[in-house]
């Protein structure tokens, strides 16, 4: 008979006396050993050899078991703090003892649920006693960890070769400590027909590895015998072009923004104070431009042009009001100021722009704008908080608006991500009344999020702007819906020279 | 968002709803705009506030608010006043930077630890919100029964506002036990070194006297001598700053506070030196001064003021002032503009009774259309009529500024969440900025070539731009114009916008050299650079940039690329040699689009990979966007 020539040998190397290995075939015969598998299959199915598989099961410690085996279980470490309390004479608080015993973060529960589980003590309205009669030196648990750590290779210990009880084993799986893992073995040997077929001669078939264009032309194709690969093989890992997921995100609100009606704004990123703060009706001396909260540029630092009737107006309105009712701000006001540049803290600074009629001329109602871009503040860096994010914003102008207009208009938009069940909180910012905070629900979580802040704009800022319709607005971080959306924990994975390639590699497609 | 700590308990007793649990009181509070932050270490509820009614900064205006919300308190409220015994005369010598002057004598108060506590964190949050960290006003909190008024003066006791040099003065400030100057108190004490800098600039010191000498450095510490305790019984209350009309509001709240607690709250006479001062300070204020009076809105609760309506004069001839100012004031607002707001139809007694119900009087009254103060433009109602109400403001609110913001008050008492959300029938065409476009559309070229989209932050430090790169500032390379700067950056690794790109990649490359290769990465992002010709003295513009980092990673893959994405927007591509310090002499190329040099293309040069930890070779590009169309 004919076989192909990974089978052969392996047939060849075959004993029908031994069972023999995978692995050891693989070496008689240098072949990889999935190969050799693969072609111990194929000569079972002939009928030629025999395959015997044998489950070995391995443990191995986990990370926190790792842990432990070097600074001991947390309700030993807890008992021994206990111990040094003299909480066996008489019962102590149990934040003193939990923190003289270094106990962090989950340790503590963990702690304190194991402790009274081993009979170390009781836990009593905050207090701890201690059982001087236990014996955490003989912890099973822990003996049972030094067991297989001591034992442990690289790839874990089988179950037989350490002395423990098995039920220590389960609580020690229970408890997250190690891991089982299980793995087969396959094994060999030659069936009679195998010993008949060999002594009667086995021939290589002849077997193609490669299709060439020479066999294709040739005509030989007809008459090769493919080589079987392994089709469940892991191949190579390719990564290949992708679009950075937040920025999917941001394409994806652009998408909705267009489809409910609003068109695209554009405008700088470094800007006059008067576009960012003073046309919103902003104060001068409001908190949030003190010089810790914006980024004043130092290089260049004021504008030149603005439009001078403009400035009269505003300045107008911060200091008398608008209206014949209307009352200004009690706070400094100066142009100086006002031309100060510096990275906009909203992206805000393109509705004022836009409303005013200098960005794109004059703008009738009714009107949708919106834009995506990043807006800049001197904040903390952490896992919520960025120096530059990107913020969405939208407005609506049309002669006659209500608050009811405005909440049908965001409660269509979050819809589209899922968000349904929107509240409005009552809320105050400097250029919008009435305003609100919009706050969802988190789909997997529950919890209760802000997701944006909205508003009417006020008077003071429409009027000097020449705006005679009524305009609401509302702003939101992109990384907030973003972070919603994909479940990221921490804003630095999705943005930034900070990215970890990782994260992006495996992040989701959002569409 | 400032918080406020309140003890939910004295909130139940002040609000008079024992009855409500904590949930409920949450869900109740969050209905104000107070937002539920967790609970302190004593159990008080940590709350959000938004920054416009200050008059809830303490547990007894939170309690004000609750009551006009669960209907036991209705209408506007103003305390009685009794009439002033002690009077503050402010001298010549007073700072000219900080001139003001108002306060109030508190009587027959019944101070705990905890209501101690609760004055104290209302006058540390009014400082921090309306006082502007005390620049714009301080408020001094004193016991009554130390001060010695001098018996001399006609009758009335009197405390004197003036100015000190740093040195011209000693007393024993709070937390010491020994004698400092004013200039050694800015100096040597905590407090003092916490606000040195609001009187900085200023040619006297703030001090206020009585008899017995100074007793208050405004608006940075008091004297010990008057510190109010648990058994203190009378305070006096002053408070100093930039503007009447600021300070006389923050009084305002204190005593409305204090009145809540079943306090007495007394008149005080201010008398300026300065006929100027007088004028301004009569000027910005809300109304008491003025002829005739005002606090008309006498409320269910009984008079409002008993102190005399028309400025008196003092000695000086300049008028004086009787403080506390409760004035109440006068919003208008129309009825067809609280329903096009709300977006609902209302009955004026509606109105009328969601006002009362926000703490609010609102009085109706019918007008000729012309002079209604209303946004909406019709010409044809000139001679219609229309319903205004005229609405009376209580004094501790000091964030009404126009009609709209009562609409906003009678939102509120009507519950915006009960409003039904209605999308509003516009027809609007929506669209993309052209910029925008071929921004993505350069950006899924790129992803089709392999490379991975990247997303980096604009700003960057200097060092990254511009060292690290081997680039000098202000040469005629990509990269090397002059950046735009930030002032107070968070640090020295965020202290410019970024002139170019390909330092944020080599960044994403240095932070990634445990992951797998190939790294082939672009982005096609904003840059900026000082431009004098700019509106704005910034060049703004987006640039493409992209590197391949692999272990054979040479010109010709970065150069394939460009062609295939310089075809695909049907640009000439031309690259002839240059010179680039950030690249490896012979080979980079400038890039010319359609006859334009655009930007730059070659290998990076050892010096630039090694610095950024890189092992691999790193082929790159990087150009103005504006190369694949005119911007």
């Amino acid at each position: 008979m004919q076989l192909p020539q990974a089978q052969l040998a392996v047939l060849e190397a075959a004993s029908a006396d031994d069972a023999q290995s995978v692995d050891a075939l693989a070496a008689a015969t240098d072949l990889p050993p999935e190969t050799v598998t693969g072609a111990l299959f194929a000569l079972e199915e002939e009928g030629l050899v025999a395959v015997s598989e044998h489950v070995d099961e391995s443990i191995s410690l986990t990370e926190e078991g790792e842990t432990y085996t070097t600074e001991g279980l947390p309700e030993v470490r807890l008992y021994e703090a206990a111990l040094d309390a003299g909480a066996d004479d008489t019962p102590a608080q149990m934040g003193q003892i939990i923190g003289a015993s270094g106990l962090e973060g989950p340790q503590v529960d963990i702690a304190l649920s194991n402790y009274a589980r081993k009979g170390y003590g009781a836990i009593d309205s905050g207090e701890l006693t201690a059982d001087s009669d236990a014996e955490p030196d003989s912890d099973p648990e822990g003996a049972a960890l030094s067991a297989i750590t001591g034992a442990d290779g690289d790839g874990g210990v089988a179950v037989d070769d350490v002395e423990v009880d098995g039920d220590v084993v389960d609580q020690l799986e229970r408890r997250d400590l190690i891991e089982r893992q299980e793995s087969t073995t396959r094994s060999a040997t030659l069936t009679d027909a195998g010993v008949t077929e060999l002594m009667a001669g086995v021939e290589t078939a002849e077997t193609v590895g490669q299709l060439t264009p020479e066999l294709l032309t040739s005509g030989d194709w007809r008459d090769a015998e493919f080589a079987e690969y392994n089709v469940e093989a892991d191949a190579e890992e390719r990564h290949g072009g992708r679009m950075h997921v937040l920025r999917r995100t941001a394409e994806r609100v652009k998408e909705v923004l267009v489809g409910m009606g609003f068109q695209e704004m554009d405008g700088p990123h470094v800007d006059a104070d008067f576009w960012i703060n003073d046309c919103l009706f902003m104060p001068q001396d409001h908190p949030a431009r003190t010089h810790w909260d914006r980024f004043a540029l130092e290089e260049p630092s004021h504008i030149d042009d603005l439009p001078d009737d403009l400035v009269e107006r505003v300045e107008r309105a911060h200091r008398e009001g608008v209206g014949e009712d209307g009352e200004g701000y009690h706070s400094p006001w100066d142009e100086d100021f006002a031309r100060a540049l510096a990275l906009r803290g909203h992206t805000t600074s393109l509705s004022t722009r836009h409303l005013s009629g200098h960005q794109i001329g004059e703008i009738e109602p009714p009107a949708r704008f919106f834009s995506v871009e990043k807006a800049y503040r001197n904040d903390t860096l952490d896992s919520t908080h960025l120096l530059e994010f990107f913020q969405i914003e939208g407005w609506v102008m049309a002669d006659e608006l209500s608050v009811r207009d405005l909440m049908g208009t965001f409660e269509e938009f979050y819809a589209q991500f899922g968000i349904t069940d929107i509240e409005f909180k009552p809320h105050y910012n400097p250029y919008t009344e009435p305003s609100f905070e919009l706050f969802g629900t988190h789909p997997t979580t529950g919890e209760l999020i802000e997701i944006g802040n909205s508003g009417i704009f006020r008077e003071e800022m429409l009027e000097p702007l020449g705006v005679e319709a009524d305009v609401m607005a509302w702003g939101l971080a992109l990384e907030r819906l973003a972070m919603l959306v994909t479940g990221a924990e921490d804003i630095r994975d999705l943005h930034g020279s900070l990215a970890d390639l990782e994260f992006l590699r495996n992040a989701e497609v959002i569409y | 968002m400032p918080t406020v700590d309140i003890d939910p308990d004295e909130l139940r007793t002040l609000a008079d709803v024992t009855d409500v649990a904590d949930e409920e009181l949450k869900d109740d509070l969050f209905a104000l705009g107070l937002e539920y932050e967790g609970e302190t270490e004593d159990g008080d509820f940590e709350l959000e506030f938004a920054p416009d009614r200050l008059d809830r900064l303490s547990v007894e205006g939170i309690a004000r608010s609750l009551r006009y919300q669960y209907g036991e308190d209705r209408g506007v409220y103003v305390p009685t006043t009794t009439e002033a015994d002690w009077t503050i005369r402010v001298d010549e010598a007073v700072p000219a930077e900080r001139p003001y002057v108002t306060g109030a004598v508190i009587r027959g108060v019944d101070l705990d630890e905890e209501s101690l506590d609760s004055l104290i964190q209302l006058q540390e949050k009014l400082h921090a919100t309306m006082g502007r960290n005390r620049v714009k006003g301080a408020i001094g909190i004193h016991d009554l029964t130390m001060l010695r008024g001098a018996p001399a003066t006609e009758g009335n006791p009197t405390i004197r506002y003036t100015g000190v040099a740093p040195d011209g003065e000693r007393f024993v400030p709070l937390d010491s036990d020994r004698e400092l100057t004013p200039g050694e108190v800015l100096e040597d004490h905590p407090t003092g070194r916490e606000y040195a800098p609001v009187v900085d600039d200023y040619e006297a010191m703030p001090a206020i006297y009585d008899d017995l000498g100074l007793f208050s450095f405004p608006p940075v510490i008091n004297g010990r001598r008057t510190e109010v305790s648990t058994d203190s019984r009378d305070l006096f209350v002053e408070l100093t700053g930039t503007d009447q009309w600021t300070i006389d509001r923050m009084c305002a709240i204190i005593c409305y506070a204090l009145d809540a607690r079943g306090a007495t709250i007394e008149d005080v006479t201010v008398e300026y030196a300065d006929p100027s001062v007088a004028a301004a300070a009569i000027e910005e204020s809300d109304g008491r001064d003025e002829a005739g009076g005002s606090d008309e809105a006498g409320g269910a609760h009984g008079e409002a003021g008993s102190g005399p309506d028309e400025a008196a004069e003092a000695d000086t001839g300049a008028p004086t002032l009787v403080r506390p100012d409760f004035s109440t004031k006068t919003k208008t607002v129309s009825h067809d503009r609280i329903e096009s707001i709300l977006g609902i139809e209302l009955d004026p007694d509606e109105v009328q009774d969601l006002a009362e119900r926000a703490g609010l009087e609102a009085e109706t009254r019918e007008e000729t259309a012309v002079e209604v103060v209303s946004t909406i433009d019709d010409a044809d109602v000139a001679d219609e009529t229309v319903r205004v109400y005229d609405v009376t403001i209580p004094p501790y609110r000091v964030d009404v500024l126009h009609p709209l913001d009562v609409i906003d008050d009678l939102g509120r008492a009507y519950g915006f969440n009960e409003l039904a959300p209605n999308y509003p029938e516009i027809g609007t065409v929506g669209g993309r900025h052209e910029r925008s476009r071929r921004e993505e559309a350069v950006r899924e070229t790129l992803v089709g070539l392999g490379f991975e989209d990247m997303l980096d932050f604009h700003l960057i430090g200097e060092a990254d731009a511009y060292d690290r790169m081997g680039v000098e500032p202000g040469t005629d390379v990509l990269g090397g114009s002059d950046p735009a700067r930030i002032k107070n950056p968070y640090s020295e690794d965020f202290g410019i916008v970024r002139p170019w790109a390909l330092p944020s990649l080599l960044l994403v490359l240095e932070n990634n050299t445990h992951r797998a290769y190939p790294q082939d990465l672009a982005e096609v992002g904003f840059v900026a650079e000082v431009d004098e010709t700019a509106p704005t003295g910034v060049a703004e513009s987006r640039h493409v940039a992209g590197v391949l980092a692999r272990h054979d990673a040479a010109y010709e893959d970065a150069k394939s690329r460009l062609q295939a994405l310089c075809r695909a927007f049907d640009v000439d591509l031309e690259t002839p040699p240059t010179d680039h310090p950030s690249f490896v002499d012979g080979r980079a190329a400038t890039v010319v689009a359609d006859g334009d040099a655009v930007g730059v293309i070659g290998e990076l040069h050892p010096a630039v990979l090694v610095e950024h930890d890189l092992e691999v070779p790193v082929a790159a590009f990087e150009f103005d966007l504006a190369g694949l169309g005119a911007e």
